[in-house]
């Protein structure tokens, strides 16, 4: 039987090949995935090893709440506390800025790499290693830079350039180039890292009386943990003291975390591919089986039991499983590199090291290649088995599948549950672990219960969608036929299409919603004429430009008042829960943004002590105007502050909102997230030219502001709302690239199908073109097939991605999504796509069929 | 013979098979001419070279040397695309089995031909030919809801639809029984006497035969003889004596 197999295999070379193409994709993508994140990680690994330096102890604040850059910075008089205790030999003080030391090079541009923090420090004799002779920073107008940004900024030792700080811009002078990690090897990441003489650092980042850490070496021969244990006493609650040993753990799991991020959502496409493949490669098997049955019918009739005939069929499954791997596994090594090129080109800034092949990654690949196979073929192997010997005699015997009412049954109570698991996951889960296991869960099985139902209506289908092609001749009329012949075939190969336009019309439905929502709130909300945010800004809190970009624009005349917002995700307690929170300048706020008030005022409300908060938050606390709140900051202080206003639209201000002034008393983080600006005499009622005038002298006055200050945009309303939605635009194309891949693989499914349809009525197209069908009017008809497949796929794939769409839209939290919208045009748009992408899988088979000697068809077996 | 125009004709046709020791020679130098008008039958044992012939002489294979016409076209001269729009528009098809698109109804079938050429069909006249094969109420039907006979008589009925110059029926009764092959058989005969139609029938069956105007025997590639006004009996004779 094993000879039979093989020998099978290898006399059907096109059949074999367009099989593992499918499987080899998903493993090659699954191993590009794991491979570039391991090499990702390993990368990171090494840098949490320098950041965490070669001393043995730090003193820093404990940190409850907040990001890590939100950490309190540490009293300067502890240093001398920790120096008289025993066995502590040195105490270096430690200031850094996260993400807000950017350096200005000769041209004006602002050094910010996009993803990687623009670092500034204060210098560290144990971590930054001068190369070509350099000099440390020691006077207050010098700075030192890493030899990675140096080099790709063409920065020159002795030149002067601007450095942005949180604060505001100063000069200095460049005066050394350093590695950073070890002597011999920086270790970059794509980080850029600003290093200054410790007193000018701390002015210039704003930690007067503070330092952020403490960073200590032993007397050579002493306990560590001894040591530990005697500095902690020293210093008291409130401060910790840290093995290097466990801030390299702490930041090898933060950056792991982020990693992980990446690697899920990466391996989610991979997971599609996956899917995608599986629906293909059973389909393969499927008409294989069909179409070996009179060859089989003869091996049961000459003495071969059904066991043995189905054995045939599993084995041949891994014999393509195992190939698949094999070549998976070496693909997916190059494609961990495409990948992450693919990824800097959108964006992205990812380290190059090299591709990582781990054990664990080959143990997947198997498991993914041999495994999606063997259950691809589960089915089509117990068909084998059911084969009668007397399928050898009658040519035209079919292979018995699913009645159509099992099918409907089946097909409707797996996309029934499918439907409550999404639901559950969408508007019933709470952890978002369980949230995307209910919907990934749920949506496999409509996709897969969609699938069972499909054939039963594939054929009116084809019939419908073909209609209109029946004008155009006789190629269709032949083509609508074929598409309708075998509604099994036609669906199961549309099914794999189908899925990755779901996917595709889910993000057009959600992507559409926000843009709407977006703008709906800019029209309605927004009275601000104009927006002033940082360059590289996206939704990272970290990322913030200098009060100073503020204070020019409130000094001219052309503008009437610049309002500052902050925030921060997850860093407030407030009744036991972590909350987000924004800030503003509540007296002017009221006159850039519209916040839908209920109750109370933020005008009048106190600044120092006061919050505004959401109506449903409010119920839920049951707070009103006057109620107390007890609100945690990071700096593990607690105040009290009075309930000022309540408003009714979050997508603003999320839930909670205070003044600037209770920000600067908890955070050391000076930065503005954002800023908004009114043009003065500016109104909607004005006519239109003056609007202009206003508006373009607002421009001219604004720009030495923004030239002074590369690392912001200022934009007015129509830029701004362009900007934003270009923005959302972009996220979508990374989205649609990535699927992309999935639509790939379902048109190799398609021409796989339409391959070896073209072989089965191999006779009959001979019979066609015996009676005077031409090779065109042939390959038209093949094409045409083709494209009614495909558009089939595309209309059940993009009805259930409205479906999930729309699901999703509701699902979304008010504040980011208020309205779901079905972008038709764009929908349309992927159907005509779908219909093109039939064209291009058809060539092949079309030329194929086109190609084959009548008098050979004719006769064929 | 001089009063009728010729329907197709072969000089000197040879066809090869292999070559050295494995060489076959399917056609041997046939010379022959087929007048329109005319029905002709050709027999000879299995493996002389009748369907080569047909094949042929249809544009459906080359010859190796030698020359196959239809009407005053050399076919030889003609590219692939002009071969298969001779084959459509002035060439008709019955093979023995497998003579219909399991996708189109008998009528679609019975048009395609037309179809193909984008040609508006003759209905009076496919009409006619649908109602003498006796297919009225089986039009909408797809073949296989069709029985092997009147499969057959729509693989007839869309042979004459274009009314081809000359048809060419590979053992087109081979398949069925002698009555329902009998029918099939009047109906081509039918095609001849009321349309003028040229029909070539290869068969093995003597008493199909003899619905044709002359048969014609093939032994080895070659013509061997040749027998005008058949009927059952003379074919038996004759074939006993080249038997023999
Ligand atoms: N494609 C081919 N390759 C090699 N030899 C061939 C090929 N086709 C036909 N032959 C040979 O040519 C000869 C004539 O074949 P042909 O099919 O014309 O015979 P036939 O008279 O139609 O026989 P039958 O009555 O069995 O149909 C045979 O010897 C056959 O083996
Ligand atoms: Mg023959």
């Amino acid at each position: 039987m094993f000879r039979l197999t093989l020998k099978n295999l290898l006399d059907k070379k096109i059949r074999f090949a367009l099989t593992t193409l499918a499987v080899v994709a998903s493993v090659a993508m699954v191993v590009g995935v794991f491979a570039m994140t391991d090499s990702l990680r390993s990368s990171f690994e090494g840098l949490a090893e320098d950041i965490a330096g070669s001393s043995d102890l730090s003193v820093r604040s404990v940190q409850d709440l907040g990001d890590e850059f939100d950490r309190k910075p540490v009293d300067e008089g502890v240093a001398g506390v920790v120096e008289t205790v025993d066995g502590v030999q040195l105490v270096t003080p430690v200031v850094s800025s996260f993400n807000d030391v950017v350096v200005i090079d000769r041209e004006g541009n602002a050094i910010r790499p996009s993803g990687p923090p623009a670092l500034g420090f204060s210098w560290l004799p144990d971590q930054f290693f001068l190369i070509n002779g350099g000099a440390e920073p020691s006077a207050p107008d010098e700075f030192a830079v890493d030899v990675e940004t140096a080099a790709k900024n063409n920065l020159i030792v002795g030149e002067i350039y601007n450095i942005d700080g949180p604060l505001r811009q100063e000069p200095f002078r460049l005066v050394g180039i350093f590695r950073f990690g070890s002597p011999e090897r920086h270790s970059g990441l794509g980080q850029t890292m600003a290093a200054f003489e410790l007193e000018t650092a701390r002015d210039f980042f704003g930690l007067e009386g503070v330092y952020n850490e403490l960073s200590l070496t032993v007397t050579a021969g002493t306990d560590i943990a001894s040591v530990q244990q005697a500095v902690q006493q020293a210093v008291g609650p409130g401060l910790e003291v840290v093995t290097a040993e466990a801030i390299r753990e702490e930041t090898a799991d933060d950056f792991n975390s982020v990693i992980s991020i990446f690697n899920n959502v990466l391996l989610a496409f991979a997971f599609i591919i996956v899917f995608v493949a599986t629906f293909i490669i059973n389909n393969t098997f499927q008409i294989v089986v069909s179409q070996r049955i009179r060859e089989l019918g003869l091996l049961r009739a000459i003495g071969a039991t059904g066991r043995q005939i189905s054995r045939s069929v599993y084995l041949e499954a891994l014999l393509v499983g195992v190939f698949s791997t094999v070549v998976g596994i070496g693909l997916g090594v190059l494609l961990g590199n495409g990948l992450r090129e693919l990824l800097n080109v959108m964006g992205f800034s990812l380290p190059s090291g090299p591709i990582e092949l781990r054990p664990r990654t080959v143990i997947w690949a198997a498991a993914i290649g041999i495994g999606v196979t063997m259950l691809s073929s589960i089915v089509p192997a117990r068909r084998a088995r059911t084969i009668a010997p007397i399928a050898a005699i009658h040519s035209d015997q079919r292979l018995a599948g699913a009645s159509l009412t099992r099918r409907l049954y089946l097909g409707g109570a797996m996309a029934a549950t499918g439907a409550i698991l999404l639901g559950l996951g969408l508007f019933a889960a709470s952890t978002t672990r369980s949230v995307l296991t209910l919907v990934a869960l749920g949506a496999v099985l409509v996709f897969i219960g969609t699938n069972t139902l499909s054939p039963s209506f594939a054929r009116p289908a084809a019939m419908i969608i073909g209609k209109p092609l029946t004008l155009f001749g006789i190629s269709c009329t032949i083509a609508r036929g074929n598409a309708a012949r075998s509604p099994r075939r036609t669906a199961s190969t549309a099914g794999a299409l189908m899925i990755g336009l779901a996917l595709v019309g889910m993000a057009g439905v959600v992507g559409s919603s926000l843009t709407k929502t977006f703008l709906t709130t800019l029209d309605n909300s927004v009275e601000a004429d104009y927006f002033i945010q940082s360059t590289s800004a996206g939704f990272d809190p970290s990322v913030t430009f200098s009060e100073e970009v503020v204070e020019e624009i409130r000094a001219l005349p052309e503008f009437e008042s610049v309002v500052r917002y902050r925030f921060s995700q997850g860093s407030l307690l407030i009744n036991g829960d972590t909350q987000d929170i924004f800030t503003a300048d509540l007296a002017e706020v009221e006159l850039h943004l519209d916040a839908d008030i209920e109750r109370g005022s933020l005008t009048n409300a106190d600044p120092v002590n006061g919050i505004a908060v959401h109506r449903d938050k409010a119920d839920d606390l049951g707070l009103t105007i006057g109620s107390p709140v007890e609100v945690t900051f990071p700096d593990g202080q607690t105040d009290t502050l009075t309930v000022e206003a309540v408003f009714l639209d979050n997508s603003l201000f999320g839930n909670w909102l205070v003044d600037n002034v209770v920000w600067e008393r908890h955070f050391t983080r000076t930065g503005v997230s954002f800023a908004s600006a009114t043009v003065t005499g500016f109104s909607d009622d004005l006519p239109e030219d003056q609007q202009q005038e206003l508006l373009a002298k607002a421009a001219a006055a604004i720009e030495p502001v923004t030239k002074h200050f590369p690392t912001v945009i200022a934009e007015n309303r129509v830029e701004f709302r362009q900007s934003q939605q270009d923005q959302l635009n972009s996220f979508l194309a990374v989205i649609f690239v990535l699927l992309a891949l999935s639509l790939v693989i379902a048109l190799i499914g398609i021409a796989n199908t339409l391959a070896l349809s073209v072989f089965e009525r191999t006779r009959e197209i001979g019979l066609l073109r015996a009676v005077g069908m031409t090779r065109r009017q042939l390959r038209r008809a093949i094409r045409w097939e083709s494209v009614i497949i495909a558009v089939f796929g595309a209309l059940l794939g993009l009805i259930l991605g409205v479906v999930f769409g729309v699901a999703a839209a509701i699902a979304i939290p008010d504040s980011l999504i208020n309205t779901a919208s079905v972008p038709y045009g764009q929908l349309l748009s992927y159907v005509v796509v779908a219909a093109f992408a039939g064209i291009v899988a058809a060539i092949l088979p079309a030329r194929r069929a086109s190609r084959l000697n009548v008098l050979d068809a004719i006769s064929h077996e | 013979m001089d009063t009728k125009t010729t329907a197709a004709r072969a000089e000197n046709a040879f066809k090869v098979y292999g070559s050295g020791d494995t060489e076959v020679r399917a056609l041997d130098g046939i010379n022959i001419t087929f007048a329109a008008g005319e029905y002709t039958a050709i027999m000879g044992p299995s493996g002389s070279g009748k369907s080569t012939l047909m094949h042929c002489m249809a544009g459906l294979d080359t010859l190796t040397d030698g020359e196959a016409y239809i009407g005053d076209q050399a076919l030889s001269t003609l590219s692939e695309r002009k071969l298969t729009l001779l084959r459509r528009d002035n060439i008709g098809f019955i093979f023995q089995t497998f003579n219909l698109i399991p996708t189109l109804s008998a009528g679609e079938n019975i048009t395609l031909p037309l179809t193909l050429a984008g040609r508006e069909p003759d209905q009076e006249w496919i009409n006619e030919v649908i109602t003498t094969v006796g297919l009225a109420d089986r039009i909408d039907h797809r073949p296989n809801e069709l029985s092997g006979g009147q499969q057959q008589r729509v693989a007839v009925s869309r042979a004459l639809a274009t009314r081809p110059s000359i048809i060419f029926a590979d053992e087109p009764t081979g398949n069925l029984d002698s009555v329902t092959g009998n029918e099939i058989l009047s109906f081509m005969r039918k095609a001849v006497d009321d349309y003028g139609q040229t029909i070539v029938m290869v068969t093995h069956d003597p008493s199909a035969a003899s619905y044709a105007d002359r048969v014609v025997f093939l032994v080895d590639g070659r013509i061997v003889d040749e027998l005008t006004d058949p009927t059952p009996d003379t074919v038996i004779d004759r074939m006993k004596t080249l038997g023999g």
